[in-house]
Order: structure tokens, then sequence, then C-alpha cells
């Protein structure tokens, strides 16, 4: 009870007022909702594409450097906006729930519907523990800085532990052709897709490579590492988009 | 409101499923889109064959055929270092099960050599009932899309016929159709609802209008409790906690999962089967006669096999112009080829064995038009590329050259 201005002064909503202040409430957060599903979605399907979209993308070098790196961007915006006017300590997990909602609706119909991809070729990768993880610190420090270090380097370092229970299984080894394959690679021989033979694939491909068996934590701490310096960035602009656009209203 | 709602609702769906959407689609059927002279002077396919064109759900069905590496690979085209033999269809109507280049096993890219000889298999099997135009084509790197002759493949039974089931290294039978599917769904639904109630936990409460009050009022120790601190504190550490723990329980659930596979396939030509060295033929001009839609082209053949051979099928780009004086009813491929009787030869008596002979062969069809090959004439590469089938009566043999030569156009 030590604010600066005397507690006495401020009086909440009631009655009606109140009323029209949780309609707003709703109306925002649905339309946040799909602002985010839309443009998170397409932002996320532009860069990381092809790593997310297909199993046999999914490799142990680039996938969890670059989808941590690009999908940090919006939850960094949305905190920034969310903690800072509101303290509200979802804008993470909004975000990436938002992200997986539209990215189960396309796979499903796009992929699998009208493109007709089975649904487990095409299964995404989830990053929710780093997004809760990325909250509840912003919440328990209200400090850029450290949710920038560790909360950056967290949702980088929990991306591909977390979804390895999903993917793990795709990755057993299987005789085919003469030749040793993963599950995942079957998939991409078997369901033909017309415009992505398999040498497109970015996968095994750089110097991360000579560390041999340790291209994954490598390639995680890499992207933990910039998560760190992408959080920040994203942050301010998350800042200065909502103090030009949406919020001189209120 | 309710309306508008819905419509919003179905707008924003409508979007996010198209601004997803892969890509195979859109590119199923290019066979024109590329320059000619890439189309001709780059794989140059032949005796491309389905085994059946009307089949089943779950039946398998194999196309087979050969091509020919240009030697006179154009300069503007990357070489062809990783080639992927892929085939046209609009999505997964049909899932590959085998693909063999000269009888080896093959899965991933291979390096083509330019004026190697090669023959493809590749085994296919029903996945979705209808009817498909279907081509081979290679993917080459950094190239694009080069089409082999296409055919109508009529799939019938139901979709519900289909399956797909291998067998892991360990021996485990895995359905592709629906593996780690379940579990997919399982883990999402997992982390979906403890995201979900932690937003519900927050979303309950007043947002935005009074919580921003309330901060600019300096309340702020108002708006974090002391049970969402604890909260807080539990997901900061078990989450965490609880995300190793998973991983750690999935590794040694498949402890011999190896990374994707990354590797090129090395497959070398087959000994040589085009320019072999029996029958040589040797281009010496050629010209492209722009109003009677003909090539002219003027060959010196020089025949050192043991009997006469005459010049029976000139073709580019699975267009097949046959001399009409042979009897070539087995030279047919597949439906979409192009075949035209249109090639004439000035001087048509067998080259008998010994006897060189220049000769002018005249292969006119509307399909030079039809097939955008005529463009070839405005091109920045003008050369000209084809297979010349030459054929021993006698013996049954076929002896197969390739054509070259830069093409010179006529208006006249
Ligand atoms: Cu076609």
């Amino acid at each position: 009870m030590s604010a600066h201005i005397p507690v006495s002064t401020f009086k909440p909503y009631r009655g009606e007022k109140a009323r029209l202040a949780r309609a707003y409430d709703y109306l925002i957060l649905v339309l946040a909702l799909f602002l985010f599903i839309g443009s998170f979605h397409l932002h996320f399907a532009l860069t990381v594409g092809d790593w997310d979209f297909w199993v046999d993308w999914k490799d142990r070098q680039w996938w969890p450097l670059v989808t941590p790196l690009i999908g940090i961007t919006f939850p960094a915006a949305v905190q920034a906006v969310l903690w800072d006017k509101f303290r509200l300590p979802l804008g993470a997990t909004l975000c990436v729930t938002a992200l997986l909602l539209g990215t189960w609706v396309t796979r499903v119909f796009a992929y699998h519907y009208w493109n007709y991809f089975p649904i487990n070729m095409v299964l995404p990768a989830t990053m929710l523990p780093g997004a809760l993880v990325l909250d509840a610190l912003l919440m328990l420090t209200n400090s850029l800085t450290i949710t920038s270090i560790f909360g950056g380097a967290a949702f980088a370092l929990l991306f591909y532990p977390s979804n390895w229970p999903i993917f793990g299984m795709f990755h057993q080894p299987v005789e085919y052709a003469n030749s040793q394959l993963t599950v995942a690679d079957l998939f991409g021989f078997q369901y033909i897709r017309t415009g992505m033979p398999e040498y497109l694939r970015i996968i095994e491909r750089g110097t991360l490579r000579t560390y041999g068996q340790y291209a994954t934590p490598l390639s995680a701490f890499c992207s933990a590492l910039l998560c760190s310096l992408m959080y920040p960035l994203w942050w301010h602009i998350g800042k200065w988009f909502a103090s030009t656009r949406y919020l001189t209203k209120i | 409101m309710k309306t508008h709602f819905k419509t919003w609702l179905l707008a924003l769906i409508g979007l996010t499923v198209l601004s997803g959407l892969p890509m195979s689609s859109a590119q199923a059927h290019g066979e024109k889109a590329l320059e000619p002279f890439i189309r001709m002077r780059t794989i140059q396919w032949y005796d491309v064959q389905w085994s059946t064109q009307k089949f089943n759900v779950d039946d398998e069905v194999s196309v087979s055929g050969k091509f020919h590496v240009a030697e006179d690979w154009p300069i503007s085209v990357p070489k062809p270092e990783a080639s992927f033999l892929n085939i046209s269809t609009p999505g997964p109507v049909l899932i590959r099960t085998e693909r063999y280049l000269n009888g080896k096993p093959w899965v991933n890219s291979v390096a083509l050599q330019p004026g190697g000889d090669y023959e493809f298999k590749v085994v296919l099997k029903g996945r979705l009932p209808g009817r498909y135009h279907i081509h081979p084509f290679f993917n080459l790197k950094d190239a694009g899309q080069v089409m082999g002759p296409g055919a109508w493949l009529e799939i019938g039974g139901a979709a519900s016929d289909f399956s797909n089931t291998i067998k892991t290294i360990s021996g485990e039978a895995i359905d592709m159709e629906s593996f780690g599917l379940s579990n997919g769904i399982f883990w999402h639904l997992f982390w979906g609802l403890l995201a979900a109630a932690w937003l519900i936990w927050w979303v309950c409460r007043p947002l935005f209008i009074s919580r921003y009050r309330m901060l600019e009022a300096g309340l702020e120790h108002e708006l974090v409790t002391k049970n969402d601190k604890l909260i807080a504190k539990l997901i900061l550490v078990g989450v965490p906690v609880l995300v190793l723990v998973l991983n750690e329980i999935t590794a040694n659930r498949y402890p011999d999962a190896i990374p994707l596979q990354a590797g090129l396939d090395q497959i070398l030509p087959l000994p040589a089967q085009v320019n072999a060295g029996t029958v040589n033929v040797d281009t010496l001009k050629a010209e492209y006669n722009v109003a009677q839609r003909s090539m002219v082209l003027q060959v010196k053949v020089d025949n050192r096999s043991q009997s006469p051979v005459r010049i029976g099928e000139f073709s580019t780009s699975n267009v097949h112009f046959l001399n009409p004086a042979l009897s070539l009813s087995g030279v047919m491929t597949g439906d979409n080829d192009i075949t035209s009787p249109g090639l004439s030869i000035d001087d048509d008596k067998p080259i008998e064995p010994g006897e060189q002979r220049v000769v002018t062969l005249i292969a006119r069809d509307a399909a030079w038009e039809s097939e955008k090959l005529d463009g070839l004439i405005r091109d920045a590469d003008s050369r000209i590329g084809g297979l010349l089938f030459l054929y021993d009566e006698l013996l049954g043999q076929r002896y197969i050259s390739s054509i070259s030569a830069a093409v010179i156009p006529k208006f006249s």
C-alpha cells in the first residue's frame, strides 16, 4: 500500500461500467486471438516453413535452430504490450496457442483434406512449454534483461526436448532399398511431393556437422544465444507498435 | 453481430488455410514451362512405359523407361549434380514404394553424368481413386523440372482399401497412415491444456481497461497476487523438469533413433546405349522453317555395323517424329506423347555397312508450335537436342544417336 498515488482516489468500475469493460475485454481477446492466428501463423509459415510442415525436415541441426528463433518474435512483442500496460503475463502463451490453432487448421484442411497428406506426416511442433516459462519468468522478475537472457535461452533450449516425445518415434531406423532410413525419411520418399525433391531439404548442412553427436545441443545453444538477442529486439518492436497505434485511445 | 462474427470466422479460417497451402498442387503440370533448349538438351526420355494404366487402390503399378543425359548440356543450366526422379501427381494419390536406377535401389538424389545412359523403374501404389494425368519427371537442382511423357491413370476401388505397413529394423510393423498420430495429438493436447489453464487463470478476471487503470493508479502489487506468483514458480521449475523427464523417457524408449538421412546415392551410367559407336551420326546443320513448322536437319551417318540401317525416328522433348516408311509399332509410349508420322528423308535407301552418307531429314509437325518448342529460335540459347533412332531391319537392331546443333530460323 505504498504507491505514489493515494489509493483512496482510485475507484474500480462497478455496475454497467464494469460490464462494458468486461465486454471490451472479450472483444479485444477474440480480435487479438484471430490477429495472432493470422499474422503469426503466416509469419511462421513463410519463415520456418518446411521445417515445421514436414516430418522429414525436422532434423537435429537446423530445425532446433530456426524454429525457436522465429517462434520467439511475436511472443516477445505481445508480452511487451500485455505486461507493460496491463501486467498480464500471458503474451507468449497466447501467441503460441494462436499459432498452434492456425497451424492445426492448416494441416488438417490444406494438407490433409485438400492435398491428401496423412496428418502424421505434417504434425506441427510445439513451443508451449517454452512460452509458459517465458511468461512465468517475466511475471516473477518484471525485468526485460533477465527475461531476454534466461527466458530467451530457455525458450530455445526447451524446444527440442519438448518435441522429442512427438517426433522421436519417427527417427526409428528402417531398412529400405538397401539402406538405412528413418521412418520420417520414408514418409518423404513414399508420399510424393511434386515440388519438393529430397535434395531441397536443408538438413545436415554446414559446419555444425563436424561436431557429430553434439549437433543438437550445439544448435540449441546457438539458438539460445540468438533468442536472447531476438527477444529484446521484438520486445521493442512490440512496444513501438503499441504506443503508436492501438493504445493511445484508452 | 453473430452472423458477422461467423462470416469473419470463416474468412479467417479460409485465409489461414490458404496461407499454409503446400506448393505441390500448383506445380503439378509445368511441362511446357521451361525453355525449349532445356527440355530438349537435358534429360532425353525414351521407351517410357506404364505396366498398366487401369488399376485399383492398393494395387501396384510401375513406370519404367530410359533416358539419355545430353552431352550438349546447356551452359546456363547447372550440371545435374543432385537430381531426383519424381512423379507429377496432384498430391500423394499414389505412393512411391520402390525406385530403381540402372537396376539399383534408389531412394535419394543422384548425380547424373552428361552423356550418360540410364534406365529407371518406379513402383507406385494406388492410394486415392480417380483419374489422373501423371508424368515421370526430373527435379534438377537449381534448374527446374524436366517432364517425361504423361499418361492417364485410372485408379478404381475405394480409398479405404489402401494400406501401407512397413517394418522397422527392430521388427515392429507400423502403419504409415496413422503412425504417431494419436501420440502427437496427445502431446499437443497435453501442453495445450496446460497453456489453456494458464490463460483462463488470467482471463477470468477483469482485464484491459481495469488493469490499465489500476496500473496507472500505482496499484501494481494488486494485479499479481501471491497465488499467481506461486503458480508461476511452479511453472518455472515444473515445466522444464517435466520436459526433460519426458524427453529422457522417449530417448530410452527409442534408443536406436538415428538422425534424418542426408546422403546422395551413387549410381554410375550404363554402358553407352546412345552414341554407342556402331552407327555414328554427326549433325551438320539445323534449320527451322517457321512457315512450314519443320525442322530440317542435315546429318552425316556412318554405318559401321554389319548390315544396312534406316532412319526410323527423331524424338525431342517427348515429341516423336516417325518415318512412315518403316513400321515402328513398338515405338509408341505414353498416351500424351506426341507421335507424328512427319519425318521424311531425302535419301531413304538403306545405308549400307561401311557407307557414309549425308542425308537431310525433315521433321514436320504442328507440334513444334503447340509444344512451344519453336521458341528456341528467339532464345538466348538456340541449340536443338534430340535422339535419332536408326533400325537394322534384318537383325531387328536399334541404334540411337544424339543430335545437337545450333538452329537457324528460315522465314519463307
Ligand atoms: Cu500431364
